[in-house]
């Protein structure tokens, strides 16, 4: 009973805190990706357009909701709803202090890469749902890449539960804040793993790069091209969502987590998602995107291969003894 | 490989422009500096004796290509200022609606009595607000700054110059009669 | 799957094409999909008509007309005086070329000679015109590419930075920013302002350091360079067969340049340098068209330094619409636009001496649209964006 109380206090709290982290980071976003463009930015809405977020969302929702005549309705609306709850979900494991933490499950990595694995299904649902073709193509892609990502994501992610020997998400950073944050050491499957993880995260949170299932200048815009108001809105939230929770993932799998000196641990834990958060929206701001064969060519000729060659290097090193 | 290499010389370079001043202006709040010349709507100044200089003569109606003119002529009458006969204009309609700002209701005018404003109309709910009367056309002679270009200047800026008249004579007689044929093609 | 190439016609047989939408019916086991006239990237309002198997298109027939206006008929009812800005609204990325092209076949109709100092305007303006449209062709290349939302329009927004410059400087002298109507039978209508040719080799001078950053996003960036290479190629041998011209043929191999070899304006006394590539990709397509930059950035500059002194009009100024009366002959004058040749073919006479019998413009985007059907099949919709974006068309100057 008392952790059904300790897990939803938490959850709500943590929940609570991705979103408005979420729609200051939209704010940051859109000022960051002006001055890169050298443009302003909002400025209108409140002061350096602080409210902006807000006013976006106020507008989305105001949108009518428009669903297609033959559109596959179950499905359709479920698909927003099913895409927040999972990329949210994954947040219920990874630990923000010590303390914070809705749920300290101790198979936390199979949980996350379980039920960010589930993002294909409202992905496909919101495609197949729409009963529009560029959807349909949108779906396609989105769940060839989701698949095939998922297993350099899978293969990064263990290289930190070998090194750990930990699958509690809590377990690493505890092990990290003892030892060692394994981005800097062992440097060989350390860094290149996190490489690895951050391609591969940004190809399940479809962010340029590698964002062709939405690739707006080919296929309108992709699942979420017959979406309109609220569930859109519900589709550019789980987008960020994934992103913020992908980022505090990264965060705490290969930079120590809320491991840090000088200040509490939650302060840690926020800099270093928030600063991988705004490198992904370096990178979005910056390049084109490949194509969907190029992408597939990445995965399994590179990530893949690389990613079983880095698992090996970090069992040998357990087993050899290069920590303990 | 090359990849992220590449990925950073981009990285770099939007960097780079993040620190740069934004060459972007909130348009209705900031106004940016507009040329001596820009042309946006239009006015029907005023002549030296503060009547309006228009005199009717249906130049601008005739070359406008969208045809957004309409005016009436007034007929002539003795000037209540100067008491010197002189035409009038009765009425001069101008929608900017269909109004391509081509500027040869100007390079028209020998009396300078149309001319293109630097400043554009507000944007309107209705056409008709776009329909420029006498009333908002001599407003914005008041109002407005007056662009560069007036039919005189315009037709002064073309104009050959006359010690060069005899080089371009077989030139000139062209216009009103046929000219030879053109070598380009043959005929259909 | 094998891939054939047919040759549609754009009615395709007896198909109505406002039939309702299943009156469409995919072939065999093909998806259908209709890509434009209401899609981000068609570049206007453009349609494909896509057979995909899986993402590969096997077939593509292109439709236009969804931006007719008549142009060339209502030329036929304007007078000659009054057609100017007309046009500039037919290439609308690249107005002054227009321009220069209409009143080139008036010209010649009339046997006038434009004064060298008018030459030179026009020059200078075409070769700044041209930087604008390329910059405009890398912008919404960049889009097709990458994504409204993310690098392409990071680039997008350079490049339209720097295009402002450009229009800055035509507004300087012309009054507007885009539909200039700065060209008259006989020369220009406006003279350079005090000061412009200084603040011109600024601008100029801006926008060449600038070109290295469009080189570190773009034609210097892998995945640009993935993304490009070897997709849509097209044959010289092709090229020629449909009348392409510009940049699109000179990708392909074929060193063409009115410039060079036709010349008109002041381009005799220029020295064209022509950029060709091999490959017929859509890679070597960027490549020249990245090179005609750097070229009329150079050519702009020396046509500035060079310009004489003198007349700018060898016409009588424009009075009424009526001043130019013909009663018959013909004439066809073209000029190298941005993307290609842009061809005026005017028939005088008629039932009215002041306007034209006939009036035609040859665009050079029309010929390059011709050959979707051939190089598109093969490819997956992401390369049909790619190569729709390298062609480079107007839709404006498509349909007229």
């Amino acid at each position: 009973m008392n952790e059904l109380v300790h897990g939803a206090l938490y959850g709500t709290l943590i929940a609570t805190a991705i979103l408005s982290t979420i729609a200051m980071g939209i704010w940051f976003e859109r000022k960051f990706a002006g001055r890169m463009q050298q443009r302003l930015g909002p400025t209108i809405v409140g002061p350096a357009g602080l409210l902006q977020p807000f006013a976006d969302i106020i507008k989305l929702l105001q949108k009518e909701d428009i669903v297609p005549r033959d559109a596959d309705r179950g499905l359709f609306d479920l698909a927003p709803i099913l895409a927040v709850v999972c990329s949210l979900g994954v947040a219920a494991v990874i630990p923000f202090s010590p303390s914070i933490i809705a749920s300290d499950l101790d198979v936390g990595v199979l949980w996350v890469l379980g039920i960010g694995g589930l993002m294909v299904i409202p992905t496909f649902a919101a495609g197949w749902g729409s009963n529009n073709k560029f959807a349909l193509l949108g779906a396609m892609r989105a769940i060839a890449q989701s698949v095939s990502y998922g297993v350099p994501l899978v293969l990064a992610v263990l290289v930190p539960v070998v090194l750990s020997g930990s699958l509690s998400i809590s377990g690493i950073v505890a092990w990290q804040a003892q030892h060692h944050w394994f981005a800097v050491w062992p440097i060989v499957p350390g860094l290149p793993a996190f490489v690895i993880f951050f391609l591969a995260m940004l190809a399940e949170s479809n962010r340029i790069p590698f964002d062709i299932p939405e690739a707006e200048s080919e296929l309108v815009a992709g699942i979420t091209t017959e979406y309109t108001g609220a569930k859109f809105t519900l589709f550019y939230m789980a987008e960020y969502v994934h992103t913020l929770v992908g980022s505090a993932l990264g965060a705490a799998l290969f930079f120590g987590g809320w491991d840090g000196p000088f200040a509490p641990g939650l302060h840690w834990m926020v800099l270093k998602t928030l600063t991988l958060f705004v490198l992904i929206y370096w990178v979005r701001w910056s390049l084109l995107r490949f194509r969907a064969d190029q992408l597939m060519r990445l995965c399994w000729t590179w990530l893949t291969p690389i990613g079983v060659a880095l698992l090996l290097v970090s069992a040998a090193w357990v087993t050899f003894g290069g920590t303990n | 490989m090359g990849y992220f290499n590449d990925t950073a010389k981009a990285l770099r370079t939007t960097m780079v422009n993040a620190f740069r001043e934004p060459v972007t202006q909130e348009f209705p709040l900031v106004i940016r500096p507009r040329a001596e010349r820009f042309r946006a709507s239009f006015a029907l100044p005023d002549d030296e004796h503060g009547e309006v200089a228009c005199i009717g003569c249906l130049a601008c109606e005739r070359i406008c290509p969208s045809r957004v003119i309409k005016m009436k002529s007034g007929g002539k009458k003795d000037s209540p200022v100067t008491g010197k006969k002189r035409a009038y204009i009765d009425e001069f309609v101008l929608d900017l609606s269909a109004c391509i700002g081509c500027e040869l209701c100007v390079q028209v005018c020998n009396s300078d009595a149309i001319v293109m404003v630097r400043q554009p109309e507000v944007p309107a709910f209705a056409r008709e607000d776009l329909v420029l009367d006498m009333e908002k056309l001599r407003a914005n002679a008041k109002l407005k700054t007056a662009s560069w270009g007036t039919g005189t200047r315009l037709q002064e800026m073309q104009e050959p110059p006359k010690a060069e008249k005899p080089a371009v004579a077989k030139a000139s007689p062209a216009t009103e009669t046929a000219p030879a044929p053109a070598p380009a093609k043959e005929t259909v | 799957m094998e891939i054939t190439v047919e040759v549609q016609s754009a009615t395709r047989g007896s198909v109505d094409p406002h039939l309702s939408i299943h009156a469409y019916e995919a072939e065999g086991d093909l998806m259908l999909l209709h890509f434009g006239p209401q899609h981000p990237s068609t570049h206007g309002v453009f349609r494909m008509d896509l057979h995909l198997d899986g993402e590969t298109i096997v077939k593509a027939t292109p439709y236009i007309g969804y931006l007719h206006r008549g142009v060339e008929k209502l030329c036929e009812k304007l007078t000659y005086v009054q057609q100017t800005p007309i046009v500039d609204k037919n290439d609308y990325v690249a107005p002054m070329t227009n321009e220069q092209a209409l009143n080139m076949a008036f010209e010649k109709l009339l046997n006038i000679e434009v004064p060298r100092r008018a030459r030179y305007l026009r020059t200078i303006f075409a070769e700044l015109q041209r930087v604008a449209s390329h910059l405009v062709w890398l912008a919404a290349q960049s889009i097709d590419l990458g994504g409204a939302l993310g690098g392409g329009s990071t680039l997008f927004l350079h490049c339209l930075r720097e295009r402002e410059l450009i229009m800055d400087l035509f507004e300087e002298v012309s009054g507007a920013r885009f539909h200039y109507n700065t060209h008259t039978i006989g020369g220009n209508r406006h003279d350079l302002p005090d000061g412009w040719s200084k603040r011109a080799q600024a601008a100029i001078s801006q926008i060449e350091s600038r070109l290295s950053e469009y080189e570190d996003l773009s034609l210097g960036n892998q995945i640009f360079v993935d993304r490009m290479k070897g997709v849509g190629v097209l044959s010289a041998a092709l090229a020629l067969e449909l009348g392409i011209s510009g940049p699109v043929l000179r990708g392909s191999g074929v060193d063409h340049d009115l410039r060079r070899d036709a010349p008109y304006h002041a381009y005799d006394e220029l020295e064209v340098q022509v950029a060709v590539e091999q490959g017929g990709d859509c890679l070597a397509r960027a490549k020249v068209r990245f090179r005609e930059i750097r070229e009329s950035l150079r050519l702009a500059r020396v046509a500035i330094d060079g310009i004489p002194e003198g007349p700018i009009c060898s016409f009588k100024p424009t009075r009424q619409p009526t001043q130019v009366k013909l009663t018959g002959g013909q004439a066809y004058a073209a000029l190298e636009s941005p993307r290609g040749e842009l061809g005026t073919f005017v028939i005088a006479g008629g039932d009215t001496p002041t306007s034209p019998y006939r009036l035609k413009i040859r665009a050079p985007s029309l010929h390059a649209l011709a050959a979707i059907p051939y190089i598109v099949p093969g490819a997956n919709v992401s390369d049909a964006v790619a190569i729709l974006g390298s062609l480079d068309p107007i839709m404006g100057e498509v349909d007229r």
